[in-house]
């Protein structure tokens, strides 16, 4: 607690230090990622305010800077000074502002404050804005000159340092896989029942997300049984496993795509057929969207979400289920980034209807759903925590509705989130992974 | 003296189009945004989405919960064209098909209404004033002006060089302020649906 506050105090020190060489090098960065269709999108608001009901910000707080609106004009207004010839001549006219730090303290505060790029607003734009891309470019202007805030920054530098975002040390992931092993030994009753490390040649490379190993190891061992269920082909790789990418979240694409390529470098070494991704909505967001982009190289190999996998296998009756294992009260919680931004938003359904007898669904839901609030490394900057659990409120709200006993999602980042909600509203729910309910119902031949 | 009024009313539009496609031709100088990932869904149906369903009313709740907001802005933009039409139609000395001229005036009314509803609601809702900048008000004013004059017009009131000059302003003003929207729209909704329609997301790729 005391280092966060040291660390908090430096931040805003060096946020009072800015330079202009500071501002002009972030001007740089803002500009250089600037492409057609951003620009074309920083054209196009009209300032009509509908957006704001679509954010959990605003519909939580209902004041001006929380509406979707007023961030992106945070950045158009930016944008506008510098690259519009109107906002040039008369900047008042069009609300064009220059970059100082007196904007940065804005940009920071709302936009890493006020905003989880969850997308909600994007899709209820009149004009189609994709207003977190936008928001984005912005964030990754302020990781340029360090001004990302400490919790989400260390997470960042953590990955980039040690390989993975809660820098495990390979010996202690090889010792969890180990003993993972053992309890899937005693599991499946089988002695051969392997959670295999860099096997070269194998079919599937699976990537989790480091809080797995380090805090929820049974979802690891979750993914392992369905495996061994499916008698499947695949590998943990021992240094490169961590599906994570803070990069998307502080904006960051150099950091983005150093972590982005170490997966497809550790795919490539272990010549394995498909990259498949542990249920972390910015995972997959990360590596099966962002990361071509990032590298700027179409990938000669295919990205999944394990869900897919896991879908594939019931479909074509490669693991067996019984749903009447799981009686309780299912509802299921969407990330942003696997279903807004990612696409995987009907996996997950045929899944837990294959696996549960009652699953109820929240409204709205799938890509209209709300975000939990913990999105987009909301859960990491403690500096904005207090926000953060009262924006979940909404979502709250949401569980208690559907009745649920079991909230599911395919997500770590949301399960840390509605963990935190469930505690905060006493919803008395569990929360768990599609994967651990799969496993729950799996019946072993 | 009212046919160098209609020159101008003819060329001033041409120098906003040109404004306009200079401005897109200035985009293009940021470089094209790349798709090097695999796309899960079709950028088309994606395209075809952002114009077709994705502008209905229930498929957005920001539209879904102010109805009179979109409906005012449907309204709008209805009179906006019919004001268009009336100007084209004195342009080329169009006889006054009589039942056309009543749709123009009944949309042209509509159209009033709704701009000035809009930009009451502009100035006293608190949080869409203090979003708004000089422009946001003065494109509204200017517009609704617009309509106003075109109304009067097609009631033989005696403005037409005023209205001529309004009208010329307007084309001029276009690629300056907001109402560049008119031709960034397009552009936005096709970018919007080629990012949603290749990832699957709109619309929605089914599983079973």
């Amino acid at each position: 607690m005391k280092e966060e506050k040291v660390q908090k105090d430096l931040f805003e020190e060096n946020i009072k230090k800015i330079k202009p060489k500071d501002i002009e090098k972030a001007l740089k960065e803002f500009i250089s990622k600037i492409n057609f269709d951003y620009a074309i999108f920083l054209n196009s608001c009209v300032r009509c305010g509908l957006c704001a009901d679509s954010c959990h910000y605003y519909l939580t707080f209902k004041d001006l800077k929380s509406i979707p609106s007023y961030k992106l004009n945070l950045v158009i207004s930016v944008f506008k000074k510098y690259l519009s010839f109107i906002g040039k001549k008369a900047s008042r006219w069009v609300n064009a502002i220059e970059l100082d730090s007196e904007t940065i303290k804005e940009w920071i505060d709302s936009l890493f404050g006020r905003c989880s790029l969850c997308g909600r607003c994007a899709l209820n734009c009149t004009m189609g804005i994709n207003i977190p891309y936008l928001i984005r470019i912005a964030r990754g202007a302020l990781a340029k000159i360090g001004l990302v805030p400490p919790g989400l920054q260390s997470t960042v530098d953590t990955a980039l340092e040690k390989g993975n975002n809660m820098g495990i040390l390979e010996e202690d992931w090889l010792e969890t896989v180990e003993w993972l092993e053992e309890e899937l030994k005693q599991e499946t009753n089988d002695s051969k029942a392997r959670l295999p490390v860099d096997q070269k040649g194998v079919k599937y490379l699976y990537a989790i997300n480091p809080r797995e190993a380090m805090f929820f190891p049974m979802s690891i061992l979750a993914v392992g049984k369905i495996f061994y269920a499916a008698g499947e082909s695949w590998t943990f790789s021992s240094k490169n496993f961590d599906v994570t990418n803070y990069g998307l979240y502080s904006g960051d694409d150099e950091a983005a795509s150093i972590m982005s390529k170490r997966l497809v470098d550790s795919l490539k070494n272990l010549r394995c057929e498909t990259l498949v991704l542990s249920e972390c909505g910015h995972g997959y967001n990360s590596n099966r969207w962002e990361a071509p982009e990032w590298l700027s190289k179409k990938y000669d190999f295919e990205v999944k979400s394990i869900l897919q996998v896991i879908g594939e296998y019931i479909k074509n009756r490669k693991i067996i289920l019984d749903p009447s294992r799981n009686q309780k009260i299912v509802t299921l919680h969407d990330p942003c980034n696997l279903v807004r931004f990612g696409g995987i938003i009907e996996e997950q359904r045929y899944i837990l209807r294959n696996s549960v007898t009652n699953f109820v669904e929240m409204e709205p839901n799938r890509e209209k759903n709300y975000c939990c609030g913990g999105g987009r490394g909301q859960l990491a900057m403690t500096r904005f925590a207090e926000r953060r659990l009262k924006v979940g409120k909404i979502k709250a709200e949401q569980i208690k509705k559907t009745g649920a006993e079991i909230v599911a999602t395919p997500c770590h980042n949301c399960i840390d989130q509605l963990n935190e909600l469930n505690k905060y509203y006493k919803l008395g729910v569990e929360i768990k992974t599609i994967c651990e309910i799969v496993a729950d119902a799996l019946i072993l031949k | 003296m009212e046919i160098y009024f209609k020159y101008g009313i003819i060329i001033s539009p041409f120098i906003s189009f040109i404004s306009l496609l200079y401005l897109l031709f200035r985009k293009f100088s940021f470089g094209k945004k790349s798709f090097y990932s695999t796309p899960r869904g079709s950028k088309v149906k994606g395209i075809l989405y952002a114009f077709g369903k994705g502008m209905l009313p229930w498929e957005k709740e920001s539209v879904k919960n102010h109805l009179i907001s979109y409906f005012a802005g449907i309204f709008y933009h209805l009179g906006i064209f019919s004001a268009f039409l009336y100007l084209l139609s004195l342009i080329f000395n169009l006889n006054d098909p009589n039942f056309l001229f009543f749709l123009i005036r009944i949309s042209l009314i509509a159209g009033i209404l709704s701009g000035i509803g809009l930009f009451l609601k502009r100035v006293f809702l608190k949080n869409l004033r203090l979003l708004s900048c000089p422009d946001d008000f003065f494109s509204n004013l200017i517009v609704d002006s617009f309509l106003v004059f075109s109304l009067l017009d097609s009631f033989r009131v005696k403005i037409r060089i005023f209205y001529f000059l309004l009208s010329m302003f307007l084309f001029i003003y276009i690629p300056f302020g907001k109402i560049k929207h008119c031709f960034f729209f397009f552009l936005s909704r096709i970018s919007f649906g080629i990012f949603f329609g290749r990832r699957g997301v709109l619309p929605r790729k089914n599983f079973e």
